[in-house]
Parts: C-alpha cells; sequence; structure tokens
C-alpha cells in the first residue's frame, strides 16, 4: 500500500465516522431527507463564497455552504408552518430550486473557473490525496484529512457535551423542553453540525454518497439493535467498514470510489435487512407465519368446544367447514395433537381437559381483551413452537 | 399531472428517489446492449427504478424504518451504485459511453424526434389509464379502507398508479435530469393544490402550471447564452408555487393576513362599543353625549374604530362629544348577551 492508499482509506473513513454520528439522530428524528435536501442546496452557497473568495480552498466557503444548509431547513420549516403543503413536498420544493440557482450561478458567472457540477455532486476521493495542506512550507497531510478531522473533531466534542440532551430530545421532545433544554436549539444545533459535516465531506466524496454514509449506517444499525449507544457505535462501524472494503472495490474495478463505498454500504444493509435476528425480512415473515399457525389453532379449538355434534368434529369436515386447506388444517391439528390438546377417536376430534381449559381462557381473553390475559397464553404458545 | 397523485399521498420525495434509482438501471442497459438507444435505456430505468420503489415499500411494511429513512437509503444507495457503474462503463473500451452522464442533468437540447413522440404517447396513455381508472385512484387515493371493503383490488391499483408515477419520471430525466425532476413532479401539483380542493380541477390546474413553466422556462433558457434548460424550468416553476402561496384566495398566505387583519379590527370595534356601552348604561338617556377623552383609558380604542363606528352609524359625534345611537345600543346589547351567554 502506498501512502496515498493509507490517505484515502484514512479519509473515507473520517468521513464515514463523521457523516454516522448526525446521521444515527437524523434517522432517529425521521428528518434523514433533510440530509439530502441540504447535500443539494449547499451548492448556491459555495458558488456565492467562490465568488466572495475566488478561492476554492477558503473556510469562507464552506461556512457559507454550512450557512445555507441550514437556510434550507429553515425555509422548509417555514413552508411547513404555513400549513398550506406537508413536509416532504416542502423539501422537495425548496432544494431542487436552491439547486438551480446554484446551477445557473455557474453557469452564467463561473463558467471558465473549475466549479463543475459533477465534482459538486459526485466528488472524487481518489484525487483527495493530491490536494495538499502546506503549513509554512511543510507538507504536512491531504487538506481533506485536515477539514473533515476538525469536522470529526467538533462533532465529537459536541456529541459527547449534550449526548443526554440530544437522546432526550429525539425520544421526547415534550419531556425535554419541561425540563428546561430548548428543543429548538437541539434542532438546528444538529441541522449546523450536520450541514457543516455534509459540506466538509462532499468536497472529498460527492453529495450523494454524504447521504449514503448519514443515513445507510445508521439505518443498518437501527434494524439490529434499539440502544442509542450500540446503534451509533455500529454505525460508526459499518460506516468504516464500507469506507474501506469500497476502497478495495473500487481499486478492483478501476471505478468510481464514492460510488463502491455506497454500494458496499448498500449490500450491508441488503443483507442486514434480510437476516436481521428480530427485524430482518425472514424473520418477520417467519414470525408473521408462527401468528397465523396460532390464530388457526385457536379458531379451531373454539370450533371444537362449540360443536357437540359429531358430525361437526369429523376431520373430514374441518377442512371444509373452517375452510382451510389440507395442508394447512394438517399443520393444525398435529400441533394441537402434539400439545395434548386434542384426541382423535375413529376421526371425530374432541378436546382433551387440557385443551377445554386453554380454550376457556382463550375466550375469557377474547371476550375482556385485557392484556393481562393473554400474558400466560403467550408461555403456553411458547410451548407449542418448542 | 401524476404528481397531484404523488402530493396527496404524501409520496413527494418519492420522485427525487425514484429519479436517483433510475440511474443504475439505465447504467446496466448500456452494459448488457452496449447501445445508447434511449429506449432500451429508458426501459432499464423504468425497471430499476420500479424496484426501487418496491423495496421503499418493503422495508417500511416490513420493518420500523420509516419512510423518509427508507426514501434517503435507496435514493443515495442507488445512486451510488449508478455512479460506479457508471465509471465503470467509462473505462471500458467502447467509444459509444459518452453522453449517458447528461442523464444526470438532463438537456432538453439534446432530444430527438422520436423522443417526443415516445413522450407524446407514453402522456396518452397516462391520461387514458387516468381517465379509465379515475374513480378507483380519487377513492384509493383518499379512503383506502374505504375502497378495500367496496371490493377494489387496491393493490393492484396501487401498483398501477405507482408504476405510472416512475414511468413520467423516467420520461422526464431526460429533460430536466435527475436532481430537478423532484421539483417538476411536484412543483405545479402543489401550486395547483392552493387554488382548489377538487381533484379533477387540480389535476388540470396541474397540467397546466407544467406546461406553463415548460414553455416559459424553454423560452427563457433559449433566449440567453449559457443557461441550461432544466434549472430555468424548474425556477419558473418555482415561481408558480411562490404566487400561488401568496395569492391564493382561500389558502393564500396574503388573504390569510387580510383576514386576519379583519378580524383583529372587529374585535377592536366590539370592544371599543362595547366600553362605550357601559358607560352609555349608567346614563337614563343613552344618547347622551360624553366627552371622547374617557375613551382615551381604554386600549381598544383609537380614531379610526371611532370613525368606522359612526359610519355604521352606532354613534354619533358632536364636536369633542360622542354619543351612542339607539342602533348602537341595540347592537351593543346584543354583543352583551352573546358574550354572557358564552360564558355560560
Amino acid at each position: 500500500m502506498s501512502s496515498a492508499q493509507i490517505e484515502i482509506q484514512l479519509i473515507a473513513s473520517l468521513v464515514a465516522v463523521a457523516c454516522a454520528i448526525p446521521g444515527t439522530f437524523l434517522v432517529l428524528r425521521k428528518m434523514a431527507m433533510i440530509s439530502d435536501a441540504i447535500s443539494h442546496s449547499i451548492l448556491p452557497g459555495i458558488v456565492v463564497g467562490f465568488f466572495i473568495t475566488q478561492d476554492l480552498n477558503s473556510p469562507l466557503l464552506i461556512l457559507l455552504a454550512a450557512l445555507t444548509g441550514v437556510v434550507t431547513v429553515v425555509l422548509v420549516e417555514y413552508i411547513q408552518k404555513t400549513g398550506l403543503v406537508k413536509e416532504d413536498t416542502a423539501i422537495g420544493l425548496v432544494f431542487p430550486v436552491l439547486f438551480s440557482i446554484g446551477v445557473l450561478m455557474i453557469a452564467k458567472k463561473a463558467n471558465d473557473v473549475h466549479l463543475d457540477i459533477d465534482a459538486v455532486l459526485v466528488g472524487e476521493l481518489a484525487l483527495a490525496p493530491f490536494d495538499r495542506l502546506l503549513i509554512s512550507g511543510v507538507d504536512v497531510g491531504p487538506k481533506a484529512l485536515w477539514v473533515i478531522g476538525v469536522i470529526l473533531i467538533i462533532t465529537i466534542v459536541l456529541l459527547l457535551a449534550f449526548f443526554k440532551e440530544l437522546k432526550l430530545s429525539t425520544f421526547d421532545k415534550g419531556l425535554a423542553a419541561s425540563l428546561g433544554f430548548s428543543p429548538v436549539i437541539i434542532h438546528y444545533g444538529l441541522m449546523t453540525v450536520s450541514s457543516i459535516t455534509t459540506v466538509g465531506a462532499f468536497d472529498a466524496v460527492g453529495a450523494i454518497l454524504v447521504v449514503a454514509l448519514m443515513i445507510a449506517p445508521a439505518a443498518t444499525a437501527y434494524l439490529l439493535t434499539t440502544d442509542l449507544k450500540k446503534m451509533l457505535s455500529l454505525s460508526i462501524l459499518f460506516g468504516v467498514f464500507s469506507a474501506i472494503a469500497g476502497y478495495w472495490v473500487a481499486h478492483q474495478l478501476d471505478a468510481s470510489i464514492s460510488g463502491s463505498i455506497t454500494t458496499v454500504l448498500g449490500f450491508l444493509f441488503l443483507l442486514v435487512y434480510l437476516f436481521a435476528p428480530s427485524k430482518g425480512v425472514f424473520a418477520v415473515m417467519y414470525r408473521e407465519k408462527q401468528q397465523r399457525t396460532e390464530v388457526s389453532l385457536l379458531t379451531f379449538l373454539l370450533h371444537l368446544k362449540n360443536h357437540d355434534e359429531e358430525r361437526e368434529r369429523h376431520v373430514n369436515h374441518l377442512n371444509e367447514h373452517i375452510n382451510w386447506q389440507k395442508v394447512r388444517s394438517k399443520t393444525v391439528l398435529d400441533l394441537a395433537l402434539k400439545n395434548n390438546m386434542i384426541e382423535i377417536n375413529k376421526n371425530i376430534v374432541s378436546l382433551t381437559v387440557k385443551g377445554n381449559a386453554f380454550t376457556t381462557q382463550a375466550i375469557d381473553y377474547i371476550i375482556t381483551n385485557e392484556d393481562a390475559q393473554i400474558e400466560d397464553m403467550k408461555d403456553d404458545f411458547f410451548l407449542f413452537r418448542g | 399531472m401524476l404528481g397531484s397523485f404523488a402530493v396527496l399521498r404524501k409520496q413527494s420525495l418519492l420522485g427525487d428517489a425514484i429519479s436517483h434509482a433510475a440511474l443504475p438501471g439505465i447504467a446496466i442497459s448500456f452494459l448488457i446492449t452496449g447501445a445508447k438507444d434511449s429506449h432500451t435505456l429508458l426501459l432499464g430505468a423504468l425497471v430499476s427504478g420500479l424496484i426501487g420503489t418496491f423495496w421503499i415499500r418493503g422495508i417500511i411494511t416490513k420493518t420500523h424504518l420509516k419512510s423518509d429513512t427508507a426514501l434517503g437509503l435507496i435514493l443515495s444507495l442507488f445512486f451510488g451504485f449508478g455512479m460506479l457503474l457508471l465509471t465503470f462503463i467509462q473505462k471500458q473500451p467502447n467509444a459509444n459511453q459518452a453522453g449517458l452522464d447528461k442523464y444526470l442533468f438532463g438537456q432538453a437540447a439534446t432530444l430527438v424526434e422520436s423522443d417526443v413522440w415516445m413522450m407524446a404517447i407514453v402522456t396518452g396513455i397516462c391520461l387514458f389509464v387516468l381517465l379509465l381508472f379515475w374513480k378507483e385512484f380519487k377513492i384509493l387515493l383518499f379512503d383506502k379502507d374505504y375502497a378495500k371493503t367496496l371490493g377494489f383490488n387496491t393493490k393492484l391499483i396501487d401498483i398501477l398508479i405507482t408504476s405510472f408515477i416512475v414511468l413520467a419520471i423516467v420520461l422526464g430525466l431526460q429533460t430536466v435530469g435527475v436532481v430537478l425532476m423532484s421539483a417538476m413532479l411536484l412543483a405545479p401539483a402543489a401550486a395547483a393544490r392552493q387554488w382548489t380542493n377538487s381533484l379533477a380541477t387540480m389535476v388540470v390546474l396541474a397540467a397546466i402550471f407544467g406546461a406553463f413553466s415548460g414553455v416559459f422556462g424553454t423560452a427563457i433558457s433559449a433566449s440567453q447564452n449559457n443557461l441550461s434548460t432544466g434549472p430555468v424550468i424548474v425556477l419558473v416553476a418555482a415561481v408558480f408555487v411562490l404566487i400561488s402561496f401568496i395569492f391564493s384566495p382561500s389558502r393564500g398566505l396574503l388573504f390569510k393576513q387580510i383576514r386576519f387583519i379583519k378580524n383583529r379590527r372587529d374585535l377592536e370595534l366590539h370592544k371599543t362599543l362595547a366600553f362605550m356601552y357601559h358607560i352609555a348604561e349608567s346614563h337614563a338617556d343613552i344618547t347622551h353625549p360624553h366627552e371622547i377623552k374617557i375613551l382615551n383609558g381604554f386600549q381598544g380604542y383609537t380614531k379610526g374604530t371611532l370613525k368606522k363606528l359612526v359610519e355604521k352609524n352606532y354613534v354619533t359625534l358632536k364636536g369633542s362629544t360622542w354619543s351612542l345611537t339607539n342602533e348602537g345600543f341595540e347592537s351593543a346589547l346584543n354583543l352583551y348577551n352573546q358574550l354572557s351567554k358564552n360564558d355560560e
């Protein structure tokens, strides 16, 4: 590995961490799309900053861009507050407009300078190490590394300082307000941090990747845990992993690094989405199937309890009467047999003592609809599954 | 036109997500066919847009992630994947790849006649299907459960309407590009929403707004150098939205403000009248004149309100004194009764 490769991976990892922290809170606060809006609408800020300073590397540029990001948030909230449109429509209206203004400004005034829309949107990590920061003639490393490093440190300091407040205002706005923390200040603080992170990172990795790095690790982590601290560390882990893995994929394919980091993130998310232990698609489908069987079993037992006539309790009759398919009624029948709920005598099904007691309990629950009664039954249900 | 449905279904940002999600489709279909035929590319875009949409659906229904997270996730992941493929294509030894990235920003000038025809045909189909399933769409939009109990296949209609939104977006991509497509979908609909409460009117209005911003935007961008079409169209559409927000008669900000001020004036008028009533009450003769100065201590009083009261013939002025007329006394009495009734 050359030093440039190490530097690229370092930058990518730092960006990933810096994005994952505000991203987690954005996802939890249901404001994920705001990051997308910010990443687009900072364009006019950058352009105006460029006009003022005539220098693409000035810190003023980052400041102005971050300011535009906050302006976006304020505008979105203002439009939403008028009650004329919903929040998502407000977001969808504000950022394309700001972006268009940015594009037009570039087209009109800055055609001859190095300020490319493609570069803003996509970014190029591979070039990052060539943009060195020189302090009194000494090469201290790539500029992007320093920029994102400073932002990361600020973010971490803010996170540690205001962790309690952030947590509280994210999960219970009312309580936070009544305890004297201003949710508004925290809200705008978070927005400012997100804007600054977006701006600092987009230079290196592009606007879209910033969004991906903010949302994807947090969303993936959210599927695995509901603990805020675990979620934060998991999303940082995912971010760094995909940054490094993405770099090597890009290296192999000779393609865009930011694109391949995003792709790795996508695969990670897909894996977790499908196989997460309690929230993944397969787990949910399995649980739904189990619940369906349980409900069927209950229906079946109730039917038995209601009918004393032999005709109604004949095995074949059950197929027609409750309208189940053969396979399903067989599953239910077997399940009930296994749990000693029923006995089958010459193809006539009848409830055992245990089954009778259980069914009475179930009826009680259905009539009273109190949660306390279902608690014991839940244990019984687990018995069937075993 | 279809944007109206997106706005009302609170799926506004879907447009944004789909337009980004279409990118890998374009890239993949190019990789497979190796040709830059716009029809196959659009087909690819359509397919990947649909995959993106249904994955978003899946995430929302199957997990506890919220819709905004799902949208942002799919948007950025698909776009990133698309970028990966695009850069991968660029490294391929195939001279044909240039111009694929024009889909990113769109350029109406690159459209050829066959594209325009295709757009016209697709628009026609959209219109036809819209009219055909008008009732179903409408009922699904406003009361999903009701539609289900009536026996409509809500899932099918849902898929149908989503597919058409995706189709419209993919077609629009060529003109205004990925980033601005969501504005094209939303802006006309959001503007139209301000003027009417009826779905039919809204759809028609949105179509008109959309067409106008398209025409004006193209005209403006053609009249000057260096103005790309897409952003100009979006800005024109945004102006429409702004005007609608401010000037629409029933929902607009301007009229809301006017109503607000008017209500406040009415209230002050009533307050002054009530104050006068209390003074006049203590005299046997209600039309007995009083000094205007007495009113100065009262907050709701201004010269303007006094003048208004005179206009309404509730009060007569004589020099520096005022006196309630019979009419004024009556209405003040009514006011007073109403207030006490409300208190009870």
